[in-house]
């Protein structure tokens, strides 16, 4: 799943919702794309957490490829850069 | 503020004479003495001015809460002596401005020498041991049909006056919109005279009075005359054979007669 | 053959005259007529307003008898009282004045007690020499147009009293937030002795409730603790999760003041309060703790870090650097979570100081491209390194003022600080 453009208080819940009627198999890993991400808050980080959840509620994973620095800086602050695998592309993020 | 601009101020008359200040009651504006006026400017110096909110005052400087009481428009009429530095003027007053007048001569000793009260009254609403006239529902019911926005405003407001044949100097003068009141300040006239009661300060008053009556008024009935004059120290009871309420306009030859004299037989 | 005479066709001309003759029979239209039964009322008085004749309709109108009314009757007494002052006051004077008066509305007294709102018109009607002689008056009824008049009233007033409770229900609403937003604060920091303490909130706006919390208390005779944090969304879902996390933190701190301690037991607490619904709630936050050394001045500061950003450490000798927690983890996100320590001790003159992301994160140009940022802080910390924790939250006020729209989230400030002159 490709996250284009400015994700935040104002669109965060879309992308929740969204999210909620991606299937997921068991064994299946949930990768998000955030190389067209111009942008994302603490709403944003909130819709990563609410996606890492329902992956692992389905037994499946998730991980972040090609995440832009602003964000891997805020990552990096919350500590969540330790909990999401992240990857330079989805080519990467899928293979392993 | 300036006070002729803000009261319509008019003087007009013998700059020589002692100044007589004509004023208005409840109902349109100074427009009411013109038949007044030709009688007394020979000889006298006369003002004529409309209370805020009234006929062509400057409407911006009303306030509800200045003329909710009788004092308000007593102070619009000492503003109006002090600013034409008037001394010893008579004041003419018609209605509740005689109870205006009053005040004013109260407040301003040295400005009015005079008053002259045409069809006055004190209170309106009957009282234990006074008429006045009205009873306490009448009154509500007039300030609720004035409340309801009926009562006399209809779409035409201000009706224009037409060419006059036999006067037709007035229909000259009076082109424009002629005894117009903003609805939402005539209710606050109507609510400050129909509830006043002014009966106590009558007995202060302490210069010469004239008190004019008409003999079928229902505004202001026989009974009140008599109390306004009894109650008046020294003050002069004339009955004019009139019916209505404003004998100014309904017998103009009778009304000036009245004040003429009563002006010749002051000091 | 049966001829039918009655229909037999007349000669031409003879027969246009017939029937035009026919047709004003049929009206029955005599002058008479036409006055007392007009679809309006008509009448005449003298000039004191004694009624000198009045038609059918209007007497209808009014339920009465010819006899009573004519030359007994004056108009003002088929008036209600504000229509008899009216007439006094304003209309027989205009009447007087122009000699005629139109379109005047009302209300005419039924003998039954009823009302009927009118339009009256009036005319005065003069002699060979000009004196006035009789008023005629013209009276339509206006029942449908003042049935539409109040109408229109009533759709005002009934709009006008729901502007009012709308904005009274939004002043309402205003208050409350104002008393809650104020509830999740302390009112007064504490005296620290030896310390000297800052703080400021800017709530980003008036209409929600902010997240970010801080507060400062004592834990037992020698020691304080602090936190500062954010949680995360806003409005009154945050809200509450920011009064949880300030009591769960007090009450922990209470109980153990260990930084790393206290953070644990707030992410246990949170995540089991939050974690299992497809709404995740967090928060990021700083705990600490404060022990002054009243023999050398010195504070020791230790503190823990849950995804916050890192504190800045202004020294007297004008430096200034990040305490750095990597690491730590939003606080609630994981049943277990990791949370780093760190320390620093003040010495005269240093300042420590906690903020949220809601400076960093400000936005300096037009658009998201260019944030206020670390280095912006750092630079900003160095500037004022060595000045008071008050001087330092002073500025630091100032510069999100000049953020002016670009700031637009809450932002917390909490600073502490040794008094320079109590250096020995």
């Amino acid at each position: 799943m490709e996250i284009i453009g400015e994700l935040d208080y104002s669109n965060a819940a879309e992308l929740r919702d969204r999210l909620t009627t991606v299937a997921l198999e068991p064994g299946q890993r949930l990768v998000l794309d955030l190389a067209g991400m111009d942008f994302c808050d603490s709403s944003g980080i909130t819709a990563l957490i609410a996606a890492r959840n329902h992956a692992h509620a389905a037994r499946a994973d998730m991980a972040l490829a090609a995440v832009p620095s602003h964000t891997l800086r805020v990552l990096h602050i919350v500590g969540l850069d330790q909990i999401f695998p992240l990857y330079p592309d989805s080519d990467a993020a899928t293979r392993s | 503020m300036d006070v002729v601009r803000r009261n319509n101020v008019t003087v007009t008359g013998n700059p020589q004479g002692r100044t007589v200040v004509l004023a208005h009651g409840f109902g349109c504006d100074q427009n009411m003495w013109r038949l007044t006026v030709p009688a007394l400017v020979r000889d006298y110096r006369v003002v004529l001015f409309d209370y805020v909110g009234a006929g062509r005052s400057d409407s911006t400087a009303f306030s509800e809460h200045r003329y909710s009481s009788l004092d308000g428009y007593a102070e619009d009429v000492v503003e109006l002596c002090e600013a034409l530095d008037l001394r010893d003027a008579v004041f003419v007053g018609h209605s509740v401005s005689a109870m205006i007048g009053v005040l004013a001569a109260g407040m301003a000793p040295e400005r009015i020498g005079a008053l002259v009260m045409v069809a006055p009254s004190p209170r309106y609403i009957d009282d234990d041991g006074y008429r006045g006239g009205f009873s306490a529902e009448d009154i509500d019911e007039l300030l609720a049909s004035l409340e309801s926005n009926y009562l006399g405003w209809s779409a035409a407001m201000a009706p224009v006056i037409m060419g006059n044949a036999e006067r037709p100097e007035l229909g000259e003068e009076l082109k424009n919109s002629f005894c117009a009141t903003d609805p939402d300040m005539a209710r606050v006239f109507a609510r400050t005279t129909f509830l006043s009661d002014s009966r106590d300060d009558l007995k202060n008053v302490r210069v010469p009075t004239l008190v004019l009556e008409c003999t079928q008024d229902v505004i202001a009935p026989r009974e009140v005359g008599v109390f306004v004059h009894q109650t008046v120290p020294g003050s002069t009871l004339i009955t004019l054979d009139a019916t209505g309420h404003c004998p100014h306009l309904s017998s103009p030859e009778a009304t000036n007669e009245a004040i003429l004299q009563f002006l010749a037989g002051l000091r | 053959m049966m001829c039918r005479t009655d229909q037999q066709p007349e000669p031409h001309g003879a027969g246009e005259e017939t029937s035009g003759a026919a047709f004003a029979a049929l009206l029955e239209d005599s002058a008479e007529e036409l006055y007392e039964s007009a679809p309006c009322g008509y009448l005449s008085t003298l000039m004191d307003g004694t009624i000198a004749k009045i038609n059918t309709t209007l007497l209808d109108w009014l339920g009465l008898e010819r006899e009573a009314v004519v030359g007994r009757m004056r108009f003002t007494d088929l008036l209600t009282v504000g229509g008899k002052l009216y007439h006094e006051t304003h209309f027989a004077p205009l009447l007087r004045m122009q000699g005629e008066i139109s379109g005047i509305a009302l209300e005419i007294k039924q003998a039954d007690g009823g009302r009927i709102p009118v339009l009256v018109s009036s005319v005065v009607k003069r002699g060979g020499t000009g004196e006035p002689l009789l008023i005629r008056t013209t009276v339509f009824d206006a029942r449908d147009r003042r049935a539409y008049e109040e109408e229109l009233l009533r759709g005002r007033k009934v709009a006008e009293d729901a502007r009012k409770q709308a904005e009274a229900d939004r002043a309402r609403l205003q208050d409350a937030l104002a008393v809650l937003q104020h509830s999740l604060l302390p009112d007064s920091l504490p005296q620290v002795p030896g310390v000297e303490t800052a703080a400021y909130y800017h709530t980003a706006s008036p209409d929600r409730l902010g997240g970010d919390f801080y507060d400062v208390f004592p834990i037992d005779g020698k020691r304080f603790a602090f936190f500062l944090g954010d949680v995360c969304g806003k409005g009154p879902q945050a809200a509450a999760l920011t009064s949880l996390t300030r009591y769960t933190l007090r009450a922990a701190a209470l109980h153990d003041p260990d930084p790393v301690a206290a953070l644990t037991t707030l992410n246990t607490v949170l995540h089991e309060r939050y974690a299992d619904g497809g709404d995740p709630r967090y928060c990021t936050a700083v705990f600490g703790t404060l022990e002054p050394d009243p023999v050398t001045g010195q504070v020791t500061v230790r503190l823990a870090s849950g995804g916050h950003p890192p504190v800045l450490v202004l020294r007297a000798d004008g430096t200034a650097d990040f305490l750095r927690t990597p690491g730590g983890l939003l606080v609630g996100v994981l049943p277990e979570a990791l949370f780093t320590p760190a320390g620093t001790a003040l010495a005269p003159g240093d300042t420590l100081l906690l903020y949220t992301d809601g400076l960093t994160e400000a936005r300096t140009g037009k658009d998201r491209t260019s944030l206020y940022g670390d280095d912006g802080l750092l630079a900003f910390a160095t500037r004022h390194a060595g000045e008071s924790p008050r001087a330092v939250v002073q500025a630091l006020t100032g510069l999100l003022d000049s953020f002016g729209d670009g700031l637009d989230d809450d932002t917390a400030l909490l600073a502490f600080g040794v008094p320079a002159d109590l250096a020995t």
